[in-house]
């Protein structure tokens, strides 16, 4: 918080803020087993839809699917999201396609920059983080000691990785796969949303992308629940 | 609980069977006249009457409910007082026995014939049976809350109770042990037994007989309850031999020493956890108790208890449940239809509510099992303790995120017209708002926090509905923190009386908490599609107004982040809608500044500083026609210099959003503006936000 003097919108002469490098945020102290969870990202929250699309090109064609994401539930303390994803005009599909995902986040507390699963490797981690821009300022030590001394929680940009669990409205032979996940790079300043879908057996970096919807207005809502 | 058919230690009465008929018809004859044999002066007569009495209304609910009514009690007590016969004093002991046993109307009656005193003298006769039968009589008594209070702080009483301890009979020194079982409440009291030396004498008794076994398990768990020191001395007693013994005593072929021993464990346990390091013991005693609760019997109905007292907030013990099975194990025993003992019901729900309280495996797996029906059955019991550990359950099995979602989106594939839904759709909602206007305030906060989260992300048709059952008004007196009068409905009632905490709440002010549940709900209510926003203007925008004047009137922080959000959601919409939300920001005229905006932009809340620079954000959305005029209003009031004053808010998000308004605030600044401050200003901020 600012402990300057009251700005006086009369044209005095407004004090400058020492601006912050651009360099990765760390943790003071090296505590790695004593960590928080990340603050709260007010476009991060239940109930705030994305919209976009998924780009499915391989060899052969291009194609996009639009792709409709709700956020439905967050628990930052357990590092733990869910949502629903909506695929629409999927060509083997009549109807549009909806699955529910369960995401990790990385807070350096409940879960790394390494996967440890679904298939993939430390170096497929680090193929898929560094496609993001924003990934760049913290490779370096994502490399050498996993991120251990990064202070995620000042950094405006927040990385998951999101599993669709299973389909909510179709059956298994729809002729779509769920077998992967997708790397995810939310930036908490407009709410986008960048992803790679990450499959051993499919075609690699299928890219999504992903704005805030509004539903038509001129600005945010918010929504809000409790659990007792 | 001691029950009159285990009493192994009664001695057999002869009775002879031909005496009463089983004929209905004669039974109210046989009643009535059962009264003046009761006072005839022949001592056969009596004697004869006396058994009679006694073999009818053991075991039989309603035959010592009948007799009772008819003035049984004092007939027998005045036997007794009367008499020198040993056994006219035997049989009037047993009967009065008898009555008083699980019966506590029973034991107000023969408390009420003031034939106590004349009880507690016949543990001095010289004839066995006479002090048998006045040793038995007197544990029944002793088994109930109306028992005379034992003041084991007089010498006397305390000589009396040790020379009962010392008796060779075991049901004089079973007495003795019951007296402190049921008697024995302060840590005063625990202090005084245990220098005075009860826990020597007790654990003697766990060598001797069934029942004297059972009564010392019993006095001694409520001897070492919640008192470290009794249980260190108890522990330390011939160098843990008789915790050994306890221990032991979990794999007896009697149930009921099993349960006892097991529940004297648990205190334990809950008293002093580093006894029992072992895990395996742990592991054990939750096993036993879990098989206990198959007991159809009064053993399984205390050990669902004592399973929930066990694993109350120790979510070690929970997980070595949950692996044993224990949901699905409770959830069969409730599934099985027969009519449970509320004691059981309380139990199994407590069990399965400290289950669910921590682990999402278990709420997991819990409401796999299909169990609405069961825990809305247990919502309406006509025992109060039944439906609050249902309630808890609930509660408790709702609190993750995972499953809140789930039971949302089920919703995607759902069929309206399903009964489950209709609950919810219809009826549900209609009782939540009748609840919302009770007189309690924790049942108004809970019902209106349960209908925040239905409106959550709520369909137009949901909304109306609810809508259309509040009005304009009810929102006012809502928000205003207006009660209504006193309307019950059973049922959802009932779910409403959850957790009497919240972090908020303080008993002494309920209105604030309940006002912040009523703005969140509003708050819900006009997110979605900008039609949604129209609810607010219902009525010449009375609610809208009301918004605004709480805002003015300085609320707490809980509140104005959810008030602020309203107002953030209203000004999402058109221009009118943000208009209108200006409005309320300055309205005119304003006699000195009374901008709680510049207010909840210092508050120590972040969420609060978060939400109001939302609303700014909104204000100044660059889309909309009026966003110009907006801003110069903003920052004539003084809002936007001070947000930049923000510019390094230790709330990452806050800083964020600032950083998001002074952007666009960029772009309203004109480029023919020529004073050299501003421009400097404009400089150095250009240079802040896109280098840095």
């Amino acid at each position: 918080r600012s402990d300057d003097d009251d700005d006086d919108d009369r044209g005095k002469k407004m004090p400058v803020r020492v601006v912050e490098s651009n360099a990765a945020p760390q943790v003071s102290g090296n505590d790695p087993g004593n960590r928080s969870p990340l603050p709260p990202s007010s476009l991060l929250a239940a109930g705030q839809a994305f919209s976009g699309t998924q780009n499915v090109s391989n060899q052969q064609k291009e194609e996009a699917w639009r792709v409709n994401v709700q956020i439905q539930g967050v628990d930052l303390e357990h590092g733990y999201l869910c949502g629903t994803m909506e695929a629409l005009n999927v060509p083997m599909a009549d109807t549009p396609v909806i699955t529910f995902w369960e995401g990790e986040i990385v807070d350096g507390k409940n879960y790394t920059f390494y996967t440890g699963k679904w298939e993939a490797t430390r170096e497929d981690d680090m193929r898929h983080w560094s496609k993001f821009p924003s990934f760049a300022p913290l490779q370096g030590q994502v490399e050498s000691d996993g991120g251990r001394q990064l202070d995620l929680s000042n950094y405006p940009y927040i990385f998951m990785r999101w599993k669709e669990q299973y389909f909510v409205n179709v059956g298994t032979d729809c002729g779509l796969t769920i077998a992967g996940f997708y790397y995810v790079c939310f930036s908490c300043s407009d709410g986008s949303i960048s992803g790679f879908y990450y499959d051993p057996n499919s075609s690699p970096f299928q890219k999504l992308e992903l704005k805030t919807v509004n539903e038509g207005k001129s600005g945010f809502s918010f929504s809000s629940y409790e659990l007792q | 609980m001691y029950s009159e058919q285990l009493n192994l230690a009664m001695p057999t009465t002869t009775t002879s069977s031909s005496s009463f008929s089983s004929a209905a018809s004669s039974s109210g004859n046989r009643q009535a006249d059962v009264f003046s044999r009761l006072a005839s002066p022949d001592p056969e007569v009596k004697l004869k009457a006396l058994r009679e009495v006694k073999n009818q209304i053991i075991g039989n609910r309603t035959k010592k409910l009948s007799f009772l009514k008819l003035g049984a009690v004092p007939a027998i007590a005045s036997a007794l007082s009367d008499s020198e016969c040993n056994s006219i004093l035997v049989q009037s002991a047993a009967a009065l026995g008898s009555f008083a046993c699980g019966f506590e109307a029973g034991v107000q009656a023969v408390l009420d014939a003031g034939v106590f005193p004349r009880l507690l003298r016949l543990l001095t006769s010289s004839d066995e049976k006479v002090v048998d039968a006045g040793a038995r009589s007197l544990r029944m008594i002793f088994q109930s809350n109306q028992a005379p209070k034992y003041d084991f702080l007089q010498e006397k009483n305390m000589e009396f109770l040790f020379s009962l301890l010392n008796s060779e009979n075991e049901n004089v020194s079973g007495l003795g042990a019951s007296i402190i079982a049921h008697a024995c409440g302060t840590t005063v009291e625990q202090q005084v037994l245990c220098e005075a030396g009860v826990l020597e004498k007790l654990v003697i008794l766990l060598d001797g007989s069934l029942s004297q076994r059972e009564a010392c398990l019993e006095s001694l768990a409520t001897v070492l309850k919640n008192n470290p020191e009794a249980v260190s001395r108890f522990v330390g007693l011939e160098a843990g031999r008789y915790l050994s013994s306890v221990t032991e005593l979990t794999k007896d072929r009697y149930p009921r020493t099993r349960l006892l021993s097991c529940l004297c464990l648990v205190v334990i346990y809950n008293t002093s956890p580093s006894y029992f390091l072992n895990m395996g013991t742990k592991s054990s005693l939750v096993t036993t108790l879990l098989e206990l609760l198959n007991d159809p019997g009064q053993s399984g109905d205390e050990a669902a208890l004592g399973l929930s007292s066990l694993i109350a907030e120790k979510e070690d013990l929970q997980k070595l449940a949950y692996e044993a099975n224990a949901i699905k194990n409770i959830v069969d025993i409730l599934k099985t239809g027969s009519e449970l003992h509320p004691k059981r019901l309380q139990g199994l729900f407590l069990s399965l509510a400290e289950l669910c309280s921590k682990l999402e495996d278990c709420r997991c797996s819990f409401l796999s099992l299909e169990m609405l029906d069961l825990l809305v059955n247990a919502l309406r019991h006509n025992n109060a303790d039944v439906r609050t550990a249902a309630c808890i359950c609930f509660r408790n099995a709702a609190r993750s995120v995972k499953v809140a979602v789930l039971g949302a989106l089920s919703n995607i594939v759902l069929d309206f017209s399903s009964p489950k839904s209709t609950f919810i759709e219809y009826g549900g909602i209609k009782q939540l708002i009748e609840l919302s206007k009770s007189m309690d305030p924790n049942t108004r906060c809970s019902a209106l926090r349960a209908l925040r989260n239905l409106m959550f992300l709520a369909d137009k048709k949901r909304k109306e509905l609810f809508y259309s059952e509040v009005k304009a008004q009810g929102f006012v007196s809502l928000i205003s923190g207006k009660q209504s009068p006193l309307n019950h409905n059973h049922m959802i009632h009932l779910i409403l009386q959850l957790t009497t905490k919240t972090k908020t709440y303080s008993s002494s002010d309920p209105e604030p908490t309940v006002q912040e549940q009523g703005l969140a709900l509003l708050r819900n209510l006009v997110d979605g599609c900008i039609n949604s926003i129209e609810f607010v203007f219902d009525e010449e925008g009375l609610i809208l107004d009301t918004v605004g004047r709480q805002l003015r009137k300085s609320p707490q922080a809980q509140m104005a982040i959810q008030g602020m959000y309203v107002l953030t959601n209203v000004a999402s919409g058109t221009e009118l809608h943000k208009e209108a939300v200006m409005q309320q920001l300055f309205p005119q005229p304003q006699a000195e500044s009374n901008n709680f905006m510049l207010k909840f932009l210092q508050s120590h809340e972040s969420q609060l500083r978060s939400a109001t620079v939302w609303t700014i954000i909104n204000l100044i959305s660059p889309s909309s026609p009026g966003a110009l005029d907006r801003h110069v209003k903003l920052r004539e009031e003084g809002i936007i210099p001070q947000l930049k004053n923000m510019v390094n808010d230790a709330c990452l998000d806050v800083k964020i959003r600032i950083r998001t308004v002074l952007s666009q605030s960029m772009s309203f600044v004109p480029d023919t503006l020529i004073i050299p401050q501003v421009k400097a200003v404009r400089k150095s901020l250009y240079h802040y936000l896109y280098h840095s």
